[in-house]
């Protein structure tokens, strides 16, 4: 039964009535559901922008909508240590879990370390240069660049640019000598030290030795060591000692003996292999490079004299920058790496290397190690009871005056910038990245006794700018002359390279290093000389030796002409690309 | 539909509307900083969060000690009131740690903020916030109390009550030198002591002079740099009480001309402070007598890396406990302000309570800590650092010295500003 109450009359409902309240109906579920709806989209939204957020979080961005998440971990390396840096790196990258980003390794000398890092976006989040006082410098500048404490009751601690520090091998830094060489001065009967060395080099003409540019630990302890030697010291340099005139003579006389300066251990041990025993007589490096090349079994080996004043380490320290860009994804791969890196198995990699671990729960002398005594030689050629003494480092103010006094005492230096400007030149930005590449090499270039000239080729030789000292107004003109070239024409790469060693010959300077830095992206398609008569050259002018530094620039350059040129020299040929061409000129610039 | 009907309607539209607007913005103002809670959008003071992490600053001579124990603690699935906890360790020098306090670099809130109203942001900023702190010496404690009194008007960490600082081990600045250096030193001076090393360090002639081999160059004390190791500080402070021949030191005594003449010839004598890590006793063993032939250090540190010494030098290391004696209590103080929740504070007591168990103080023996934990004798394991170098001259009693009076921050800025521009500089 069915009973409506609707209508006292009992009357059938109105149809459209009823229409009415069934889309009245309709219309408030739609509106509740509606409601519903909104509130569930509104609520799944920011659950999932809350998840995205999370995973974002995780591997490595710094917040939504600030960028693309760091996808790898970057570390600036010291040319010596990189290779046996990036083997465990390879290591760590292969085993690498979910999470932890890969590394990549970026080679830098330790002094651009310290300037990049200084910059408010670095190009890579953690440094290992090859000695700690890299980062005693570092944080002093960066004391100074952001001030101190505006409190002077605030503990002045604590405002640093990197964090702590962890060291993952040492080695001490010595002279290298071939085992005849140093058998000659003396050893392993007498105390060799820094004065021995020096005294050899200026007595004898035919001794041949080298230390690397101040931008590395092993150059700028051998220049100290100078400065001490110079001195009358062991200990307690200060600025007025180390500018003290009779220290400055000293100094001078002996840089006057250093064939060239230049980079650090890698790039020695790579002229080992392409000269042997033609290379130098001795010169200052990490007790590391001994190892290295008595690894390979030479016909005669390097043995390490650890001067009997004193020497310093290299301590490969690693640090993490304090950045706020660093995500926590960096950082976790930062603490990885380092639990890899002091772990037992990296340890033992870089002893077999030849460094001494950090970790001193691993002995040097046990078999196999390189540090063991060997049954074949009377004398091993490098001794882990040793160094007995060190120099003392002097506060970083008196270094920072070393290593600016050093350029007034160092060997003077008449170099030639024989510079390609065909027309292949004009490709893509490769003038204007010269352009820089040689102005970068101008700044770098700042003994008060150095020169520089040189020399444009095309079609042939465009231009000579005569060696000229570089006064403020002299460097002003040269950077003229580099903004100007313009290029056009063929490559007369023989002619233009004959015009600069006339040059310089025209010079008549033995005591000076005397170099021609060589750079061309093409082939050889002008010139009226051969390699035949740049050969007749360079043999009449031996006792000027003329140092020859060849570029080749891109893919398309003639390699094989320019190692000719570069042997012809006594040299080097490298390769570079736009990316590269800046640092790769730098670098050449140490040398001298 | 009459009038009263559409009424109606509106005001039901109008409320499922609210219901509705309510419920999505109830979602997105469940994200908050701190702690996470199970039925989302709880406060960090009042929540009761999934997980909570105690975060501790540790001192680096505790640091190994404290993260195996944490990571221990860590595998014993803890809880707090059914929470679960683990525990997370920054190793940190107490200088530096204070440095960052002085500059409220960890992010304390201003006072009378309540972090309820905070913004998410901030809130996320408090996540990272330290829960604890050990640092070296308690005195180091009452610094950042006093940093913060004036700041907010009250402790930071307290001295007294359920959450005190208590100290959970002990160690004290020892006297290490390599043997072969240390006979040569007492056949000419007799006994080890600043004297003693004052005139080997200013012997112009070096080690010949003072009836040593040539070889050994002249005489470089180990001296850890005040700026990243708080032992250096204390050297120094321990040094003035030699000097003035008592245990308290004021800044008259410390800025005395003649003393800080006589202070930095001794300092004079340290190798390289620009390279020393912050783990001086590491460092010492790592480049062995090269570097230095001996100096004053933390007893724990040189026992740690006396294996490491004789494994990679000829020579051992000896200890010599000195006239005036420099104690570290290692104090675990918990944070009392409300950056931290009630349950974070009590999960770092129950942390602190799991450093001083018998178990843990024992585990701190081989790390070379003498234990809080007066149940736990030096020998009580056969690890224990204590035994196994006896004969280097470790003792378990200290004998004949007086403990030096913790410096106030008037000597410490005062030191530390004569070092940056006496000696660093």
């Amino acid at each position: 039964m069915s009973i409506s109450t609707n209508s006292p009359l009992n009357l059938p409902p109105d149809p459209t009535v009823q229409r009415r309240q069934r889309r009245l109906a309709a219309m408030l579920i739609g509106i509740g559901l509606l409601c519903v709806v909104a509130g569930a989209a509104l609520r799944g939204g920011r659950l999932a922008l809350d998840w995205l957020s999370e995973r974002l979080d995780r591997d490595g961005a710094p917040a939504i909508g600030t960028g693309a998440p760091p996808v790898d971990l970057t570390i600036a390396v010291s040319p010596a240590m990189k290779p046996a840096f990036d083997q465990l790196v390879l290591t760590f990258n292969d085993r690498a879990t979910g999470g932890t980003l890969p590394i990549r390794t970026l080679e830098l000398s330790p002094d651009r370390m310290v300037e990049e890092s200084l910059q408010a976006a670095p190009t890579f989040q953690a440094l290992a240069p090859d000695s700690s006082l890299w980062f005693h410098e570092l944080e002093q500048r960066w004391a100074e660049a952001v001030g101190e404490a505006d409190e002077a009751s605030v503990i002045p601690i604590a405002n640093r640019r990197t964090g702590t520090p962890v060291r993952f091998a040492v080695s001490p830094i010595v002279v290298v000598a071939w085992e005849s060489v140093a058998r000659d001065l003396g050893w392993p009967f007498e105390p060799l030290g820094w004065q021995e060395i020096q005294r050899k080099a200026t007595r004898d003409p035919a001794f041949k030795w080298n230390h690397p540019s101040t931008n590395h630990a092993s150059g700028l302890l051998a220049t100290l060591a100078e400065f001490y030697a110079g001195a009358g010291l062991t200990r307690g340099l200060t600025e007025a000692a180390a500018t003290a005139p009779s220290t400055l003579e000293y100094v001078r006389a002996v840089e006057a003996t250093v064939r060239f300066y230049g980079e650090g251990e890698a790039v020695i041990l790579e002229r080992l292999r392409s000269e042997g025993r033609a290379f130098l007589d001795a010169f200052v490096a990490q007790e590391q490079v001994v190892i290295a090349w008595n690894q390979s079994r030479p016909t005669e080996r390097l043995v390490a004299i650890y001067p009997a004043e004193g020497t310093l380490w290299a301590d490969h320290p690693l640090a993490l920058l304090e950045l706020d860009t660093i995500s926590e994804a960096q950082r976790r791969t930062y603490q990885d790496f380092v639990a890899f890196l002091t772990g037992e198995e990296a340890q033992r990699t870089l002893l077999a290397a030849g460094y001494r671990p950090a970790d001193l729960a691993v002995p040097l002398d046990e078999t196999g190690s390189p540090f063991a005594a060997s049954p074949s030689a009377d004398q091993d050629a490098v001794d882990s009871r040793q160094p007995q003494t060190t120099l003392q480092m002097p506060s970083q103010q008196v270094v920072q005056v070393v290593r600016n006094v050093w350029w007034y005492t160092k060997r003077p230096t008449n170099v030639f910038l024989v510079v390609d400007t065909s027309g292949s030149m004009d490709d893509g930005a490769k003038m204007e990245r010269t352009k820089e590449a040689l102005l970068a090499f101008l700044e770098n270039i700042r003994g008060d006794r150095d020169q520089v000239g040189l020399v444009e080729f095309g079609t042939e030789v465009k231009r000579v700018e005569p060696l000229r000292p570089l006064t403020d107004q002299g460097r002003e003109q040269f950077r003229g002359v580099i903004r100007g070239l313009q290029p056009r024409g063929n490559t007369a790469l023989l002619d233009a390279v004959w015009e600069a060693h006339q040059q310089i010959v025209s010079t008549g300077d033995p005591e000076a290093i005397n170099a021609i830095v060589v750079m061309t992206d093409g082939l050889e398609n002008a010139s009226d000389r051969t390699t035949m008569d740049l050969q007749r050259a360079f043999g009449n002018s031996e006792a000027q030796r003329i140092v020859v530094f060849t570029i080749g620039f891109g893919s398309d350059a003639d390699v094989r002409l320019l190692q000719q040129i570069a042997v012809l020299g006594g040299g080097q040929f490298r390769r570079a690309d736009e990316t590269d061409i800046e640092e790769l000129y730098r670098v050449i610039s140490t040398y001298f | 539909m009459n009038r009263t009907r559409w009424i109606f309607v509106g005001i039901v539209v109008a409320a499922l509307i609210i219901v509705g607007v309510s419920l999505a913005l109830g979602g997105l103002g469940s994200d908050g900083g701190g702690s996470a809670s199970p039925d989302g959008g709880e406060s960090i003071t009042v929540g009761r969060p999934n997980a909570i992490t105690v975060r501790v600053i540790a001192a680096l001579p505790i640091e190994t000690w404290v993260r195996n124990a944490a990571a221990a603690y860590n595998a014993t699935a803890p809880k707090i009131e059914g929470v679960p906890v683990s525990v997370e360790i920054d190793a940190m020098d107490g200088l530096t740690a204070l440095g960052r306090w002085d500059r409220n670099t960890f992010g304390a809130l201003e006072a009378g903020v309540d972090p309820e109203t905070l913004d998410a942001a901030a809130r996320a900023a408090l996540e990272d916030f330290p829960t604890a702190w050990i640092p070296e010496s308690r005195y180091l404690v009452e610094l950042a109390n006093a940093s913060y009194k004036e700041r907010l008007g009250r402790d930071v960490f307290l001295t007294d009550g359920e959450y005190r600082a208590r100290p959970i081990a002990t160690s004290l600045l020892t006297w290490g030198l390599y043997q072969s250096r240390a006979e040569v030193l007492q056949a000419k001076y007799g006994q080890i002591s600043w004297d003693t090393i004052h005139d080997a360090a200013t012997a112009r002639g070096g080690w010949p002079e003072l009836g040593g081999d040539p070889g050994w160059g002249y005489f470089k004390l180990v001296v850890p740099n005040p700026s990243k190791n708080v032992a250096g500080l204390h050297a120094m402070i321990a040094a003035a009480g030699e000097y003035y021949e008592r245990p308290d030191i004021s800044v008259a005594d410390v800025t005395t001309p003649a003393f800080q003449a006589w202070l930095k010839e001794l300092m004079g004598a340290v190798t390289d402070f620009s390279s020393a890590s912050a783990y001086t006793a590491e460092d010492f063993a790592l480049f062995g007598y090269s570097v230095g032939d001996g100096g004053q250090l933390l007893e724990a540190d040189l026992l740690l890396n006396m294996q490491g010494i004789l494994t990679r030098w000829d020579d051992p290391i000896d200890l010599y406990y000195p006239r005036y004696v420099t104690w570290f209590d290692f104090p675990f103080s918990v944070w009392v302000g409300p950056e931290t929740s009630a349950l974070e504070k009590n999960a770092a007591l129950d942390f602190q309570r799991y450093l001083l168990s018998d178990e843990q103080q024992q585990a701190g023996l081989a790390y070379g800590l003498r234990p809080a934990n007066p149940r736990v004798p030096l020998d009580a394991v056969p690890g224990s650092l204590f035994t196994q170098w006896q004969e280097r001259g470790v003792e378990a009693v200290i004998p004949r010295s007086d403990a030096m009076r913790n410096p106030d921050r008037e000597v410490l800025l005062a030191l530390l500003r004569w070092f940056e521009l006496n000696v660093a500089e």
